[in-house]
């Protein structure tokens, strides 16, 4: 072959694997593009299915992300019917967006929304999600590198030519040092800039939430209720201490919307903010349910059943106990949280007899409820005793004398009934201001003397929940 | 058979002993050393991190300090060895006139030159794994769990270097002396690290409606189109701190991979087309 010949060959093997080479690059960038698309979908997913409807989140019409999110749910839930209609859970009493929501947070359907993303039929949608995204109209997940890197000539994303991460952690470094000098309020900014350079940074989403809602707030004073001002963003009473603790929320839901799928998040989020600081147990039983839905240690799901037990929800936290004991039989807890939550139940339906046997007029059958009351209570007291001797645990002890100070208020033996409450709230001091406020009203009730301190806290009660610029309608409601 | 045997037998004796000849040179065991000493000590540095704070996820921040660090050091030296072999395995053989003894053997340029490639990728490998192996052995010790994300990481690391190992050896092949070839190959990296914003000027290009401007938007979203774009690669440090099996990873690393295998073979088609028109 003449040298010309090779040459010609060779240059339209090259063009050839130019060509390849621009193809597989579309290709790789169409993957790209759909990878921040279905990364965006997770997160407004999470972000319509956990924080819509709770309190505090900022919404602005500059950003599109829900009618966007909405399109997308009535053209997604019809696809999904027609082609996975065994693996797709779709609820008709639910909105496309609730149910799309909904699917999104199962982290089994994760390939399922890959499809999709992917698909021809998304295409219109994916294009006005990315040209949304550039032009800055896309709240939630807008640090995904791809289309950062087309939004403007100089960011940091070219920056450190991809190093982003170790960039990220150097400055975290920075935020130590700055812990360890006290300087409080030059971390905060340095903590977002961590989690803007490295939005997968979940150390820095759980560390930062820890620094402000713990150590923050370590040295602080509670602000009385009525010092407190009433905050728009998170329709609450917020004090120094509570501001940092919503901070340590918004950070921590930030994380959760970048990583939707780490359990630490919606831990730390549920057990160490929402049961810990806030004592709100609704949302810490909200988000620990988040946490036990993607892959989880296995101590996540005893804190969630003991939330669900103090947030009164005792027939899911028996539920839990007794499916986790039979997961780990080894486990020394789970028997004792069973008697805990079986002995709960048959108080609390003994309660419920009570209160309609009070309504039924029928004296033979009123008699027979409360019969069938007493006969829940005495299986809850065989529970707490079983629990007091066989698991040695003095929670049973402080049930019991709970029930026999109930029985003798019963009586109208109120001194005795009030005695013994005092014995009990010492038996179990995680109880203790609950015993309290009992005891108060009991001798309320019964007019007897209350001791200074009793005095302060009806009071404080009467004061009620307001503070400063607190709305009217929010009055009844309560909040703080 | 013997002739197909033969045609891959000369190629694999040359890699081998430009191979050999890598071992050999101070500045990759330098880098080497260097980066080892790094991976290691990344260890040391999240110990002092350990002191200073408190609480359960200090564990996981050591992770991920160890993480970025490894990975970054795995990227920076890997880049900077599999820059220097590239520039200099063919234009060292010149200059010492090895070059010219091989060539009168009955090798042919095609296989002379498939054998110094294939000995420059045997060095990064090489390379790779020792450096990678270093890093799981330190998160092995840390996390107590094999991190099988890691090989995937380090698996796509070295498609991203064949990309510029083919490139700059290209270069090489032009050039008698290893200095060009090695600040092109830097060039490569950085360019191809940057390409990213030729899409950008495409995109802000046709604004003030000058003819000029447009044309220089279409060249940028030719060129955009055409070099290799390195920054597709950073998938390889996300996937280090993401959960196993994300869907849009899975797609993405054999796409990937793709992507490298075929713009190494246009360096090495490059290289070959340099090489066989140069006289030696």
């Amino acid at each position: 072959m003449s040298d010309k010949k090779i040459n010609i060959v060779l240059l339209i093997v090259f063009a050839t694997f130019i060509v390849l080479g621009v193809y597989q690059g579309r290709r790789v960038e169409f993957y790209r593009e759909c990878e921040a698309f279905y990364r965006w979908i997770l997160a407004v997913g999470t972000q319509e299915r956990l924080f819509q409807t709770s309190e505090g989140e900022k919404k602005s019409d500059k950003f599109i992300d829900l009618q966007l999110f909405a399109k997308l749910s009535d053209k997604a839930i019809p696809l999904l019917l027609s082609e996975t209609k065994e693996t797709v859970l779709v609820d008709s009493a639910l909105t496309n967006q609730e149910n799309f929501a909904n699917i999104i947070g199962d982290i089994s359907n994760d390939p399922v929304i890959w499809k999709l993303t992917i698909k021809k039929e998304m295409r219109d949608l994916r294009e006005e999600f990315l040209k949304s995204l550039r032009e800055g109209k896309i709240e939630f997940s807008r640090n995904i590198s791809y289309v950062e890197a087309q939004k403007s000539g100089v960011n940091i994303f070219n920056l450190f030519f991809g190093f982003r991460k170790i960039a990220a952690s150097l400055i975290w470094l920075e935020v130590d040092r700055y812990w360890h000098q006290g300087l409080l309020y030059r971390m905060v900014p340095l903590m977002r800039t961590c989690v803007t350079l490295d939005p997968n940074f979940v150390e820095a989403y759980l560390i930062g939430a820890w620094h402000l809602a713990y150590n923050a707030t370590a040295k602080l004073i509670d602000t009385p209720q009525h010092l407190k001002k009433w905050n728009l963003k998170y329709k609450a009473c917020v004090g120094e201490k509570e501001t940092f603790y919503y901070l340590a929320i918004d950070f921590l839901k930030k994380g959760i919307r970048h990583n939707p799928r780490d359990y630490k998040l919606y831990f730390d989020l549920g057990f160490a903010i929402y049961k810990n600081k806030m004592n709100d147990y609704p949302n810490a039983v909200r988000y620990l349910t988040e946490a036990v839905r993607v892959p989880h240690e296995r101590w996540v799901r005893r804190q969630l059943y003991i939330c669900q037990e103090t947030n009164g929800q005792y027939e899911e936290a028996l539920q839990g106990w007794e499916d986790y004991k039979k997961r780990f039989p080894d486990n020394p807890v789970a028997p004792r949280f069973i008697l805990r939550n079986q002995g709960k139940i048959y108080e609390k339906n003994a309660q419920e007899i009570i209160k309609e046997a009070e309504k039924v007029v029928d004296e033979q059958l009123k008699a027979k409820r409360m019969n069938d009351a007493v006969s829940l209570k005495k299986q809850a007291r065989e529970i707490w005793q079983k629990l007091k001797e066989e698991e040695n645990d003095p929670y049973g002890d402080y049930r019991l004398l709970l029930m026999d100070a109930m029985e003798l208020y019963n009586e109208g033996r109120y001194l005795e009934s009030i005695a013994v409450l005092d014995k009990a709230r010492w038996e179990s001091p995680s109880n203790f201001d609950e015993v309290s406020d009992l005891i108060i009203r009991i001798k309320q009730e019964a007019n007897l003397p209350l001791t200074v301190s009793e005095k302060k806290a009806v009071l404080r009660k009467a004061e009620g929940d307001r503070c400063q610029g607190m709305p009217e309608e929010m009055t009844d409601k309560g909040s703080g | 058979m013997q002739n197909l045997l033969d045609t891959v037998k000369g190629p694999w004796f040359i890699a081998v002993y430009t191979w050999r000849e890598g071992l050999r040179r101070k500045t990759l065991v330098g880098f080497l050393v260097l980066s080892l000493l790094v991976i290691f000590g990344a260890t040391f540095m999240t110990s002092f991190i350990n002191q200073a704070t408190v609480g359960d996820v200090t564990t996981d921040m050591d992770l991920k300090l160890i993480k970025d660090i490894c990975v970054t050091t795995i990227s920076i030296f890997g880049i900077l060895i599999t820059i220097f072999i590239s520039a200099s395995v063919v234009p060292t053989e010149i200059e010492n006139r090895v070059i010219y003894t091989v060539l009168s053997k009955p090798v042919r340029r095609f296989q002379y030159l498939f054998g110094k490639f294939l000995g420059v990728q045997l060095i990064i490998i090489m390379n790779l794994c020792l450096m990678g192996g270093l890093f799981f052995i330190a998160l092995y010790i840390k996390q107590q769990i094999l991190p099988t994300l890691l090989l995937w990481s380090v698996f796509l690391t070295y498609f991203e270097f064949l990309i510029v190992s083919a490139l700059t050896f290209a270069i090489a092949c032009a050039s008698s002396s290893s200095v060009l070839p090695t600040i092109a190959g830097l060039f490569i990296y950085i360019t191809g690290s940057l390409t990213e914003y030729l899409k950008d000027v495409y995109n802000r290009s046709g604004q003030s409606g000058e003819w000029f401007d447009t044309l220089i938007g279409y060249i940028a979203y030719i060129l955009w189109n055409i070099l290799p774009n390195l920054q597709r690669f950073s998938l390889k440090t996300q996937i280090i701190n993401s959960q196993p099996n994300d869907p849009p990873t899975d797609v993405l690393i054999p796409q990937l991979v793709i992507y490298g295998l075929i713009y190494a073979v246009c360096g090495y088609i490059l290289a070959y087309w340099i090489f066989r028109k140069r006289e030696v």
